[in-house]
């Protein structure tokens, strides 16, 4: 190996008339992947309260209340604070009801602000029509 | 000279993570060194035991962060392992893809880490520059930077399509140039050369006898490399080769390293190039059969260790994780003696040292008496119980 | 009237104020040229283009706790920054800037006057470890040997590399120097190594990288600074900056023929000439990494004082052929 003196200077000076490569973050963004993995949303009329996620959910972050037996009304409270965001409701759930957004500012002053609650009736035709299929 | 021992850590510029290296120095000799453990124990195997095989590969994700996948394919191996499940190969092949695109990244975060720890900070600004470019790779194929969370029992989560793979191709090549730019400027430039060789000598023999692991032990010439040597997964199937250097120094360990990612580069071209098609994953069963098993994992710090027992349930009975940086630790007091202060950061950084990986158990060392050991809770409890005070006691000086 | 000259001398030009305002400028170019080698953007928030971050680094540390160690000599520990930091802006007045007659040597331009900057100059290597002396801290202790180690390696070189010229030009005025340079521009050629050992040199007084030995972070946390806080540790930011204005005003003086004219055209061409050596001294930062102190000494001894006598040989020879 030999030792050349100043080896690194022709890289520096050739970048001190380049553009910058970092990205002054708050005013301009990156574009984000196509199936990047953000914030958990369920769409109520296709949960069929199986509770899979709820079994599976590594950081016990979904919960799923009965609020009436006979009016099959229920809640779904996703915890986001304590999501880890690792999609395995998504995967666990077998009718599709859950997907990731790519929301990933979500940092507040309050850890209430970070429930998300969901009221929902379970819907019959189209939880049939999922299993069905 | 007057001995004066200088506490590097818990908290140190040079340490990202907290511990503690006690550093008895005579001027700017280090004479000896003490690595003291244990301010980020965060009891996982322990959590592990109430968590669903599911839920442990997330659990297992989060030992470290920068090889979150090689604790989740090393746990995920092991479990695939008990279950009797045959991998498709398309699933095994992507898992390998994340593992090298993994090494690349923790390697090109090391060579950052290691110049800025030798005060470059041009090249540390540069590597973690084009460190983004395979940290984005990453996120195409997973969906996240860092938790990539690509593994589950049996298989893959996500599959590879035609545009990703020549992003993935595109991305490589430019890696490789610049890789191969720093390779040369990392062994030509006199100042940083200067501060890397003939640094933390270990030579093969002490390497051999500490149990140092992965570049640490490759440094000493020594061509150990689990993916040769006990091949897993689809690693069978790729040409590489095991690299390793002659000079037992820092040296040594950069060039190690660099050669490797070279070399994983050129294995993920070669996976994605002979990408078989097929199915990604099966179905795994919730319950697993009764059993113990031990899965071995090349990291890119070294080998990385699995064992799970399990009873029959969903819940493993046991989860032991011997991170590499553990096996690292011995090597490195080695190392540090005769050293000098300066190259304290620099002989401690070429470990790669991820020390939340290796916070794993608790050694109780008696200070008065010297002697150190693994005690159970029931020990510690019958020893270092409160002796009752007597009533009527008299101080006896 | 000339009270009122003398006392805008001291104050405002080229004394507190423009050493004050012009050093954090010095500071910001030194920081946006060396993030832009850097690949990356450098400050840029405060004021335009960031121009005003140093300054606002300054206020901000200003309002910050200080602490001052329990063990340490409360007097020496507090009374050292605001030594420093007069000893650098008093080696800044006697820059021939203005307020000087060539003909007649006056309080800030006499004979010898290049020696007593070089021995301001030194001061603050000697305050710094004294700061980390009386620090009463490990960190701080080794910084302080460090910066008294490294004084052996780097003062002759600089001491040696700035005297060839003024053996050259005759005279150990700064004032005189500059104006004979002016005459004869084309004897600056035979100054190159000696620039060059002079800026090396430099670098290593304002302890920078590759010679950011005392204070290397990643190995003695802050070095000197490490209990510094607050309004001290500002004092000690500025002094340093201070230093590398007045540092590279030498190298302007001796090696690039000064600063002529009137008010506003000196003061530009003093802008232009700086900006260059703190150029060069932001490539050399960006261009290496940290050395050992015991390599900086060898470095030192090795290369620098050799080259060093070699410029003052070749000074010699010319002031023989041109004498």
């Amino acid at each position: 190996m030999k030792l050349k003196l100043g080896v690194f200077i022709p890289e520096l000076l050739r970048h001190l008339f380049k553009r910058p490569s970092t990205v002054s973050y708050p005013f301009e963004k990156l574009n984000l992947p196509k199936d990047f993995r953000g914030t958990p949303v369920l769409r109520p009329e296709l949960c069929i309260v199986c509770k899979s996620c709820v079994r599976d959910c590594p950081a016990f972050a979904i919960e799923i209340e009965t609020l009436s037996e006979e009016e099959k009304k229920y809640r779904m409270t996703i915890h986001n604070d304590r999501c880890i965001h690792c999609a395995q409701c998504v995967e666990s759930c077998p009718t599709g009801a859950l997907y990731m957004n790519d929301e990933y500012e979500i940092a507040t002053d309050s850890r209430r602000k970070l429930k998300i609650e969901y009221i929902y009736t379970r819907p019959k035709k189209a939880a049939q029509k999922h299993s069905e299929k | 000279m007057k001995r004066i021992t200088i506490p590097i850590g818990p908290q140190h510029p040079a340490l990202k993570e907290p511990i503690s290296l006690r550093m008895t120095i005579e001027g700017e000799v280090i004479k000896d060194a003490d690595v003291r453990l244990g301010y980020n124990h965060r009891g996982i195997e322990k959590l592990a035991e109430s968590k669903t095989y599911i839920q442990n590969i997330y659990l297992m994700e989060r030992i470290c962060g920068i090889c979150s996948h090689s604790h989740t394919t090393c746990y995920v191996q092991g479990v695939e392992a008990l279950c009797e499940l045959e991998v498709p190969r398309r699933g095994l092949f992507i898992r390998a893809l994340v593992c090298e695109l993994e090494r690349i990244h923790s390697h090109y975060l090391w060579l950052g880490v290691a110049a800025h720890e030798a005060g470059f900070d041009s090249l540390f600004m540069y590597t973690w520059r084009d460190r983004e470019v395979v940290m984005d790779l990453l996120e195409i194929i997973s969906g996240n930077r860092v938790h990539y969370a690509i593994n589950t029992i049996g298989g893959v989560r996500r599959d590879l399509n035609e545009i990703q793979k020549e992003k993935i191709l595109e991305g490589v090549e430019f890696l490789k140039k610049r890789m191969e730019y720093y390779t040369n400027l990392g062994t030509t430039e006199p100042s940083f050369v200067g501060r890397v060789s003939g640094v933390g000598i270990l030579p093969e023999e002490k390497a051999m006898a500490l149990c140092a692991v992965g570049p640490t032990l490759r440094a000493s010439r020594i061509a150990s490399d689990i993916r040769k040597d006990d091949p897993y997964g689809a690693y069978g199937e790729f040409p590489f080769e095991v690299c390793t250097a002659d000079t037992c120094d820092v040296l040594g360990r950069v060039v190690v390293r660099v050669k490797e990612t070279i070399e994983s580069l050129n294995i993920v071209e070669y996976i994605i190039r002979n990408l078989p098609e097929g199915e990604i994953k099966v179905k795994a069963p919730r319950r697993i059969k009764e059993g113990e098993v031990v899965s071995r994992y090349e990291a890119p710090r070294g080998e990385n260790i699995h064992y799970i027992k399990s009873n029959g349930t969903d819940k493993p009975e046991r989860l032991k994780v011997r991170a590499p940086t553990l096996a690292n630790y011995p090597a490195t007091i080695e190392m540090l003696k005769n050293g000098f202060v300066a190259d304290i950061p620099l002989i401690f950084a070429a470990i790669d040292p991820c020390i939340c990986c290796a916070e794993r158990f608790v050694e109780i060392i008696d200070e008065r008496k010297g002697s150190r050991g693994i005690m159970t809770m029931a020990e510690i409890k019958r020893k270092f119980k409160k002796p009752e005070i007597k009533k009527d006691f008299v101080w006896p000086l | 009237m000339a009270i009122i000259k003398e006392l805008v001398y001291l104050l405002v030009y080229p004394g507190m104020l423009f050493l004050f305002l012009y050093s954090t400028f010095c500071e910001w170019f030194d920081r946006k040229l060396y993030a832009r080698l850097q690949n990356r953007i450098g400050p840029a928030y405060t004021g335009r283009f960031g121009i005003l971050q140093p300054v606002a680094d300054f206020f901000k540390l200003l309002f910050k706790e200080d602490i001052v160690p329990e063990k340490a000599d409360r007097v020496i520990f507090s009374s050292l920054p605001v030594i420093g930091l007069a000893t650098v802006v008093s080696a800044g007045l006697y820059l021939p800037l203005w307020n000087f007659d060539l003909r007649a040597p006056g309080f800030n331009s006499f004979q010898g006057d290049i020696i007593v900057v070089l021995y301001l100059l030194s001061l603050p290597t000697l305050i710094l470890f004294l700061a980390g002396w009386h620090s009463t801290n490990f960190f701080s202790t080794l910084g302080g040997v460090r910066v008294l180690t490294m004084l052996f390696g780097y003062e002759v070189p600089l001491f040696l590399a700035v005297l060839s010229p003024a053996v050259v030009a005759d005279s150990w005025r700064l004032a005189e120097i500059a104006n004979f340079y002016q005459q004869f521009p084309f004897l600056l050629a035979f100054q190159i190594i000696g620039f060059f050992v002079a800026v090396v040199a430099l670098q290593a007084k304002l302890e920078r990288t590759p010679f950011d030995i005392p204070h290397a972070e990643t190995e003695i946390v802050g070095g000197t600074f490490t209990e510094y806080s607050g309004k001290k540790l500002a004092f000690f930011r500025l002094m340093t900056d201070i230093e590398m204005v007045v540092g590279s005003g030498l190298m302007a003086t001796v090696f690039m023929a000064g600063f002529s004219g009137s008010v506003l055209p000196s003061l530009l061409i003093f802008v232009l000439k700086t900006l260059i050596v703190i150029s060069i001294l932001s490539l050399i930062r960006a261009t290496f990494s940290r050395i050992r102190v015991d390599q900086m000494v060898v470095f030192s001894w090795k290369y620098l004082t050799p080259l060093a006598v070699l410029q003052l040989l070749i000074s010699i020879i010319v002031k023989g052929i041109i004498g």
